[in-house]
């Protein structure tokens, strides 16, 4: 069953980071067709065997993207996948290249500020809720 | 990656006391790996301030945002509204951060949370050692991969000097190796001992002042 944690104070929080990027959430997921142009500009997508997965728009789409079009209100096990996504899976090193003009790492940075009022971050100490 | 450790409590208490709303900005990247300016560590250190404040009599409201590297432009605009609605500003950044946020926002003031130690790695979790002193002018490729300028007590780039013990420690420390005799001994094993014969011309520090430099191949972008 999947469980919806409604914590209100972290749900606003999660609202207000939406409200204010939801311009450039948007447009972002309108405007991208999908080409995979990004993938070649990914360091990571190259050194782990062109893994799709690793793709910065599927990451984007698959992490911001998904958290938008719920409104925030999906589940904690979610929320996990996603921060294992944006964090395992991207360094925000902002060298991602899009045609169209996307800015990728300020979809992932808003998706990351998001799981981090879930309580879901990297802790880089072994300890912690990610 | 840069490595700093919080300030004491006290210090960063005194610093911010007389302010009621209070905004705690940690940072995604090095501080956070070098577990002292992230999430976790943000939301500590203002449950502590907290408890400083309500020890005071005084009702003080925090909020605690992360962005992703201080560094960075983009990143701060997260921070634009927030900033508005308190009085200052506290950084768990490094220096490079809390100087960003101040030259951003010059009308609110900006108090660090951290100091900033050094450019290290991470010998293991929570633990970590100086390598790099940032000097402009990497001798490495001469000294075996040791860096005498941070190594070195005296940052000597022609050495030993004779205060090297006989157990290969430096004269400041038994506990300190002699980082002089670490490069003899490794490029003696690499048969690379004629590296160090000639001698190096004083160190030109160019990181005396705020330096700033362009990447080869981005001139033409910066030309006016």
């Amino acid at each position: 069953m999947t469980v919806i944690d409604n914590n209100d104070a972290a749900m606003n929080k999660i609202q207000k980071i939406i409200s204010n990027k939801k311009g450039v959430i948007k447009l972002s997921l309108s405007a991208c067709v999908h080409c995979s142009i990004c993938s070649d500009s990914c360091f990571l997508f190259n050194s782990h065997n062109c893994d799709p997965t690793y793709t910065p728009s599927y990451k984007a789409i698959n992490s911001i993207g998904r958290i938008y079009k719920k409104k925030g209100r999906i589940s904690d096990d979610e929320y996990k996948e996603i921060g294992h996504l944006i964090w395992d899976k991207c360094v925000l090193c902002m060298r991602c290249y899009c045609p169209v003009g996307i800015s990728i790492p300020i979809l992932i940075s808003a998706a990351r500020s998001i799981c981090r009022e879930k309580g879901i971050y990297r802790t880089y100490d072994g300890n912690g809720e990610s | 990656m840069i490595k700093a450790k919080r300030k004491p409590l006290d210090e960063i208490f005194n610093m911010v006391k007389d302010y009621s709303r209070i905004l705690c900005v940690g940072c995604g990247a090095c501080t956070s790996v070098c577990l002292a300016g992230g999430q976790r560590e943000t939301e500590i250190l203002t449950q502590e301030l907290s408890e400083c404040f309500s020890q005071k009599g005084q009702r003080v409201e925090f909020s605690v945002f992360v962005t992703e590297r201080q560094c960075n432009a983009e990143y701060l605009a997260d921070i634009e509204d927030m900033v508005k609605e308190h009085d200052c500003i506290i950084s768990t950044a490094c220096g490079v951060g809390v100087q960003y946020l101040a030259e951003k926002y010059e009308s609110k003031p900006v108090f660090p949370a951290l100091n900033t130690m050094f450019i290290g790695l991470d010998r293991d979790i929570a633990f970590f050692e100086e390598r790099c002193r940032t000097c402009g002018n990497c001798k490495l490729g001469y000294t075996g991969g040791i860096c005498p300028v941070t190594c070195c007590a005296k940052s000597l780039l022609n050495g030993p000097c004779s205060g090297t013990n006989a157990d290969g420690s430096c004269e400041v420390s038994r506990d300190v190796p002699c980082a002089w005799n670490k490069i003899y001994e490794r490029l003696k094993a690499q048969n690379r001992l004629e590296n160090i014969l000639p001698i190096q011309p004083p160190m030109d520090w160019i990181d005396k002042g705020p330096a700033s430099f362009i990447q080869s191949g981005y001139e033409k972008r910066y030309r006016k």
